[in-house]
């Protein structure tokens, strides 16, 4: 389909973004990459009537190590986390999910502010994000804010982002030996997950973060608890759907979508070393 | 001998010869004019207002709000036609526009002429039709008791074939029943054309099509216009594959120019584009085969019931194949086969590639590999042993005259060499199931491969005379080929230019554009048929051209008519006192027109006995996939494939239409299907109706071409679009039931029909 008609504002600084997210409030969206609002707005799940380019904000694209943690900036490219010897090396986890987002052009244009901000439950990045525990920064009138990613997707297509707020750093805890795995269901080469997990085993303690599971993106706490009492792979998977409201849709059914919660997690356990 | 040297020829590929496609290089740098780039002055935009019911009664249109809007031009309904209301390719059952109930999702309505496509939209969005919605007939199994859907009923056409023992049986009974879905043809180009009024008060329409001459009847009958003020010229296709057999917007677009006065263009966007054209019959089938211990085929029953949806459309035809060719290409000597086609409230059916051979071949061949496992023997050798060949007499009764290499296809397929596959464990994970989405470990994967054979007739059949007409005129040494045929992609445009080039050795071959004011019907783009039908034409029409220029050089020359050759251009005599440039050989230009007829066929008793089709092609598939089972991942990683190909004219097209039948044999296989609740499709958008794409498509070996020349067909030559298809879904559903011991009677096989088969 096509977008509603919007207008069009380009902001060239974080400040600017923020003035222009005042001005408009819920009437505005920010525009980042564009691979995530722009199919919502093909759909027409979003109908913003003003699009904020943040696009052109390159002091938000970075990866820097701040000790326990990476901090990385909303507008990084999908393509720079995937091949950033720091994410490869302490997240790698992160650095495999994103890899397999979308397609080469998705992945160099699409952001991994824009892939989480909208909590769209069939992007990967979410998913990763749970299963590490990452921790959002947020910029609003307000101050700056930093929000778990526990408490950050709360329904569907709705987060913790004010309407005239921005986010602008995601940052994960640097998991160096962990054990982890990715796991994404598709039918077809390259479209939306129908089911995946994130799966990141560290000293004994498992966090399991799933797509498509349910309205937005979720943990499989069941199955990180069994872990986390010593239970094995099997017997800690069959517990990936419980709690979980998928749907079913023309490419899958619910019982299927609660089959591949449950399979693709007993595979991620393992190969994460459980 | 004459020396070659002598000649001038200069090298543009002649028949057999990989001559590139003359609009290959626009398509592929996007300069290439398809039908939805059409432009003209003082352009209208016409948009469909359509049923949002399967089934419904309409009570009333009320039109005054949306043509009260600025820019609205006209809002047209049932009353503005002034011809024929309906219209079809064999039965006129379809409304130009509903008038009093609509019996499917998305049945044009009304329509909309404005300035501009929002505008049109708009306006199409106040039209109010009051509808009072009624129980839609969705299952084509109750059809035939149900009350009907049209004053004469439900069921369009029940074919029995009994042939040879009905009683006979014999040691060996398998039985089964199985069921294809609904694949839509899925083009890339919607459907798309521009119609502008003509001075005379006639109408000039540009749209992508493939039977423009039919188009013609149907679009004046409803317009109530002479043939002849109605003319039509082919636009820019963005493929067919049978969707654009019959008329979508084409009697829309001429009543909206008619009506202002002005040109009126239309594109369907992709959500009305699943809605605007037929798709491929969905089939339920149940078969029970009869053989000897050795293998021995000795009876075939089948029962076949094929949903028409709405409207007839080519269904009476679809129906002929899916029960001729129901046994396969196989010898079996008794027959007991009925097939039906009804009516529903289900999106309208007809013709797609394959056209009714791809339904009835995924039953037989699953039916050939049980018959396999109960006598334990080798499924290509069970085959191989029943194979038809020349001689050998169908159900139908119809005895195969021309070239039958069965055999040979079958032992160039199977024989050829299994791809050289890295084992599961070394391949890199983008090569395993799942793909980019890595999820299948190794040790979680199954490969298997399976075989299956397929055939159908080629041209059309049942007493048809579908010929085709072609104009050459020589002038000034240079050639114009003028024919009617619809290129859709298939290559004539190519083709063409070979033949004529052949026959009259002049390298500059220019083919004037597709319509219907200058040359007669080439009959329609589909059936395997435009290579020896309109290459037919072309040919005798170039034959003639040469005939009438060695005839006026033996006059003027004062030599014999059988002493002169025309070589590459150079009529020389054999004696050697004549050798003249065909340029300079003739005065003022040359024209001749041709009309190819096929053999004539004859129509089917009523045991469904007679000799109805012209000629038929055979292929095989073998396919190798890998199976995740516990995930229902599936990933055909080869499709090896022979072909009865007659003989290879353009070695370069042939490949890719067995490139691309196979791809769209493997999206029935495992993808395409278009899911229908209630009469109304879910999946109208490229997002859900899944296609293979490049990373999905496995590799396409070709082990051979069979070149046994058919003896009717101009340079010896068989259709090869359609096979592909055919033999490629069944081959690996095979391979699939060997990887995990599933039954799979449906297509397209689901993830979930493997991982959690009973549910």
């Amino acid at each position: 389909m096509i977008p509603v008609a919007f207008e069009y504002e380009r902001a060239e600084s974080a400040e600017q973004a923020k003035a222009l997210l005042a001005e408009h409030g819920d009437e505005a969206k920010l525009l980042a990459g564009g691979h995530s609002l722009i199919p919502l707005m093909k759909y027409r799940l979003a109908a913003p009537a003003v699009i904020v380019d943040i696009g052109r904000l390159s002091d938000l694209s970075y990866i820097r190590d701040e000790g326990e943690q990476l901090h990385i900036g909303a507008l990084t490219r999908h393509r720079d986390v995937e091949t950033d010897a720091l994410v490869i090396g302490q997240v790698p986890l992160l650095a495999a999910a994103t890899s397999e987002v979308g397609d080469p052009q998705v992945r160099h244009r699409g952001t991994i502010g824009g892939s989480i901000a909208h909590g769209d439950p069939a992007s990967d990045i979410p998913s990763a994000l749970l299963a590490l525990r990452a921790t959002m920064v947020i910029d609003g009138p307000g101050g700056v804010r930093e929000v778990a990613s526990d408490d950050f997707f709360t329904g569907f297509l709705e987060t913790a982002i004010g309407d005239d707020e921005l986010l602008t750093e995601i940052r994960v805890p640097k998991v160096p030996d962990a054990g982890w795995s990715f796991q994404k269901f598709n039918r077809r080469a390259q479209d939306w997950a129908i089911v995946g997990a994130s799966i990141v085993v560290d000293n004994g303690s498992c966090g399991v973060g799933l797509v498509n599971m349910d309205s937005r993106p979720i943990r499989a706490g069941a199955v990180e608890a069994a872990v986390n009492n010593g239970a094995s792979a099997a017997d800690a998977a069959a517990a990936a759907a419980d709690g979980c409201s998928p749907s079913g849709d023309l490419n899958a059914s619910v019982e299927y979508r609660q089959h591949l919660a449950r399979v693709l997690t007993r595979r991620g356990l393992e190969e994460a070393g459980r | 001998m004459t020396d070659v040297a002598t000649h001038r020829r200069t090298g543009a590929p002649r028949v057999g010869e990989s001559a590139p496609r003359p609009d290959g290089v626009a398509k592929v740098q996007g300069r290439f004019a398809f039908s939805s780039d059409l432009f003209a002055e003082n352009l209208l935009w016409g948009q469909t207002i359509r049923s949002p019911h399967a089934h419904a009664r309409i009570i009333d249109i009320d039109i005054r709000e949306a043509l009260s809007l600025p820019g609205v031009h006209a809002v047209l309904t049932a009353d503005d036609v002034p011809g024929e209301l309906h219209y079809g390719l064999e039965h006129q059952d379809q409304p130009v526009l509903a008038a009093d109930v609509v019996r499917y999702f998305g049945e044009p309505v009304a329509l909309v002429a404005a300035d501009h496509p929002e505008t049109a939209r708009r306006a199409a969005a106040a039209v109010v039709v009051s509808y009072e919605p009624l129980t839609p007939l969705v299952d084509s199994a109750l059809a035939a008791q149900a009350d009907p859907i049209h004053p004469d009923g439900n069921v369009l056409r029940t074919l029995t074939i009994r042939h040879g023992d009905l009683d006979a049986t014999a040691a060996v009974v398998v039985e089964g029943t199985y069921e294809v879905g609904m694949q839509d043809q899925a083009f890339m180009g919607p459907e798309s054309g521009m119609a502008l009024p003509s001075a005379d008060g006639g109408v000039e329409l540009f749209v992508s099509t493939q039977w423009l001459h039919a188009d013609r009847r149907q679009v004046a009958g409803c317009l109530g216009l002479p043939e002849d003020m109605v003319r039509i010229t082919l636009a820019g296709v963005g493929g067919a594959f049978g969707a654009r057999e019959d008329l979508s917007l084409h009697v829309h677009l001429c009543l909206l120019s008619q009506h202002t006065g002005r040109p009126v263009k239309m594109v369907y966007r992709r959500p009305e584009s699943f809605v605007g054209h037929v798709h491929r019959h969905p089939a339920r089938m149940w078969y029970r085969h009869h053989a000897d211990t050795d293998g021995t085929l000795v009876k075939v029953e089948a029962r076949l019931l094929l949903d028409g949806g709405a409207y007839a459309s080519s269904s009476l035809a679809v129906i002929a194949n899916a029960t001729c060719f129901a046994a396969g290409p196989y010898r079996v000597p008794h027959a007991d086969i009925e097939g039906t086609v009804v009516r529903t409230n289900n999106p309208p059916c007809g013709a797609m590639r394959g056209f009714g051979a791809v339904q009835s071949c995924f039953a037989h061949e699953a039916q050939m590999d049980k018959l396999a496992a109960a006598l334990a023997l080798d499924p290509v050798e069970l085959r191989r042993r029943n194979a038809l060949a020349t001689g050998d007499t169908l159900v139908t009764g119809q005895v195969i005259t021309g070239a039958a290499p069965v055999a040979e296809v079958i032992d160039a397929c199977a024989s050829h060499p299994l791809p050289d596959l890295a084992a599961v464990d070394e391949q890199p994970m983008m090569h395993r199931p799942g793909g980019a989405g890595r999820t299948a470990d190794a040790h979680h994967v199954r490969r298997a491969t399976g075989f299956a054979l397929g055939f159908k007739n080629l041209l059309f059949s049942e007493g048809f005379d579908d010929y085709s007409s072609a104009v050459c005129r020589l002038e000034n040494g240079a050639v114009t080929i003028t024919c009617a045929c619809a290129e859709v992609g298939q290559g004539f445009v190519t083709l063409a230019q070979q033949i004529a080039r052949e026959e009259l050795g002049i390298d500059e071959i220019v083919l004037a554009p597709a319509e219907t004011a200058t040359v007669g019907s080439a009959g329609s783009t589909s059936a395997s048929r435009q290579s020896w039908m309109s290459g037919g034409a072309v040919q005798a029409a170039c034959r003639a051209v040469r005939g009438r220029v060695l005839q006026q050089v033996a006059r003027r020359r004062g030599v014999a008519l059988d002493g002169l050759v025309l070589r590459d251009g150079i009529i020389e005599s054999l004696d050697g006192s004549v050798r003249v440039d065909l340029a300079d050989a003739v005065d003022g230009p040359i024209e001749e027109t041709a009309e190819y007829h096929h053999r004539p066929t004859q129509p089917l008793d009523e045991n469904g006995q007679g000799d109805a089709h012209v000629s038929f092609a055979f292929a095989a598939h073998r396919a190798v996939v890998d199976v995740d089972p516990e995930l229902g991942l599936v990933r055909v990683h080869d499709m090896t494939t022979a072909q009865d190909v007659g003989r290879v004219l353009n070695p370069l097209q042939a490949i890719g239409q067995i490139e691309g039948g196979t791809a769209q044999g493997v999206g029935l296989a495992v993808m395409e299907e278009l899911i229908v609740e209630d009469g109304i499709i879910k999946n109208r958008s490229f997002t859900d109706y899944l296609i293979p794409t490049t990373l999905d498509m496995p590799t396409v070996r070709i082990a051979a071409l069979i070149e046994e020349p058919e003896p009717d067909a101009p340079f010896g030559a068989k259709g090869i679009g359609e096979p592909p298809t055919i033999s490629s879904t069944p081959a690996i559903v095979a391979a699939l039931r060997a990887a995990t011991g599933l039954e799979l009677t449906r297509v397209p096989v689901r993830p979930q029909d493997i991982a959690l088969p009973r549910s």
